[in-house]
């Protein structure tokens, strides 16, 4: 496995005490791995986020994705760099309501100039098990599908890093177990995800590695065990008598 | 057991079989504690023996008119009564609280991890319970996690405590 993200003493201060600063974080992602980022509101877990994807700067720290200093980065290097390495997906979705699904989708494709992206837009709601809604406008999709869509739209240029924050935040708990297992899938092939939660069932469902924050900082890093075991090592409804 | 006789007459063992596949194997009785109770209900009048014993000598039981009332009497009770906290960690964390020196940081980080296994390992139990149409089973693994979760929780509340220097 190689690195594929390295973290730095990263400090993140907002003035005013806005909550969600950061205090000398520090972490490293390999490639493949699937990592849950847990943590109440206000913790700082989406701060660390989107300073992984490029939406913002730190305040002192650095940031490497894939080798690339992101500090380094001007404005117009930064959505480069975003463009071709980071997919985000939103707690709200974040689609585009005067566009079609398939219009969302091909937004980071277009901004790379690939026109002929639209099979590929088409081939992706299809593998996401929604292909009848592509012309359809975000608004007469279900939550669940918007939401696919938008992980559509994060997939179109094979990104390095798939990032989602509260991904079913919004989502009632069947979209939301949808939405999970897609993420899982798009794991097993190899994807690099990194997953926001406050949810600890939801951090623990595909995650192997789970990572705690609390007050700006990583209190934890745990590597979970993925062997199934039997139901009764798991779960006992009594003891022995 | 007056639940499962309920459904039809069935001899011990078969008692047996269906309480623990009833609860995914999560519950194992043994078969001796299932005769006793058996004996003790028919002494009570609450299930009655159908014909006389079978080959290899099996009897087969039924639910009686008293036994049927006291199930449905059973099922209608609300569980009440105080919370019951069955693990060690509750009082490991009171004393490591009170000991000098009783490590309660490092105590809270190795609970709070095996308690994301656990979740982890639920968490797959509830999926493969779904994949087999053991819904039954996912609904008792459903309320395992919520345990769980707020047994993290409590420890996420412990851990804020210490971090802020709030610890007593």
């Amino acid at each position: 496995m190689s690195e594929l993200v390295r973290v730095t003493d990263v400090t993140k201060v907002y003035q005013g005490g806005i909550t969600g600063a950061l205090n000398g974080v520090s972490l490293s992602v390999e490639q493949g791995e699937f990592t849950a980022v847990m943590g109440p509101s206000g913790s700082g877990k989406s701060t660390l986020l989107n300073l992984i994807a490029g939406l913002d700067r730190p305040t002192s720290g650095s940031v490497l994705v894939r080798g690339i200093e992101l500090g380094r980065l001007g404005e117009s290097g930064l959505a480069r760099f975003r463009r071709d390495h980071v997919g985000f997906v939103f707690q709200f979705f974040h689609l585009l309501p005067n566009l079609t699904a398939l219009e969302n989708v091909l937004i980071p494709a277009q901004l790379k100039g690939r026109e002929s992206a639209d099979a590929r837009g088409r081939k992706l709601l299809e593998t996401l098990g929604i292909p009848e809604v592509a012309d359809r406008y975000p608004a007469k999709l279900s939550g669940g599908q918007q939401q696919r869509v938008a992980i559509a739209r994060a997939l179109i240029n094979n990104p390095t890093l798939l990032l989602a924050d509260e991904p079913t935040g919004a989502l009632d708990t069947h979209s939301g177990d949808q939405v999970m297992d897609l993420l899982a899938h798009l794991h097993r092939g190899g994807q690099t995800i990194l997953l926001v939660t406050h949810d600890a069932k939801l951090a623990t469902r595909h995650a192997s590695r789970v990572m705690s924050v609390m007050d700006g900082k990583i209190v934890d890093d745990a590597r979970l065990e993925t062997t199934e075991r039997p139901a009764a090592d798991v779960v006992r409804v009594r003891g022995e008598e | 057991m007056l639940g499962l006789l309920a459904e039809e007459p069935l001899h011990g063992y078969e008692v047996k079989n269906r309480f623990e596949s009833m609860l995914g194997g999560t519950w194992e009785v043994n078969i001796g504690q299932i005769y006793t109770t058996l004996q003790r209900l028919e002494r009570d009048g609450w299930v009655r023996p159908v014909g006389s014993r079978g080959d290899r000598g099996k009897l087969l039981y039924e639910l009686s008119e008293i036994g049927r009332k006291q199930l449905a009497d059973w099922l209608a009770q609300p569980d009440s009564g105080p919370q019951q906290l069955h693990e060690d960690i509750y009082v490991k964390l009171l004393l490591a609280t009170r000991v000098a020196n009783g490590g309660l940081p490092a105590l809270l980080a190795r609970q709070k991890r095996a308690y994301l296994q656990r979740l982890r390992d639920l968490n797959q139990l509830e999926e493969r319970a779904r994949r087999d149409g053991r819904n039954d089973l996912a609904r008792l693994v459903r309320g395992a996690l919520l345990h769980t979760e707020a047994d993290l929780k409590w420890v996420d509340d412990l851990m804020e405590d210490v971090h802020g220097g709030k610890a007593r």
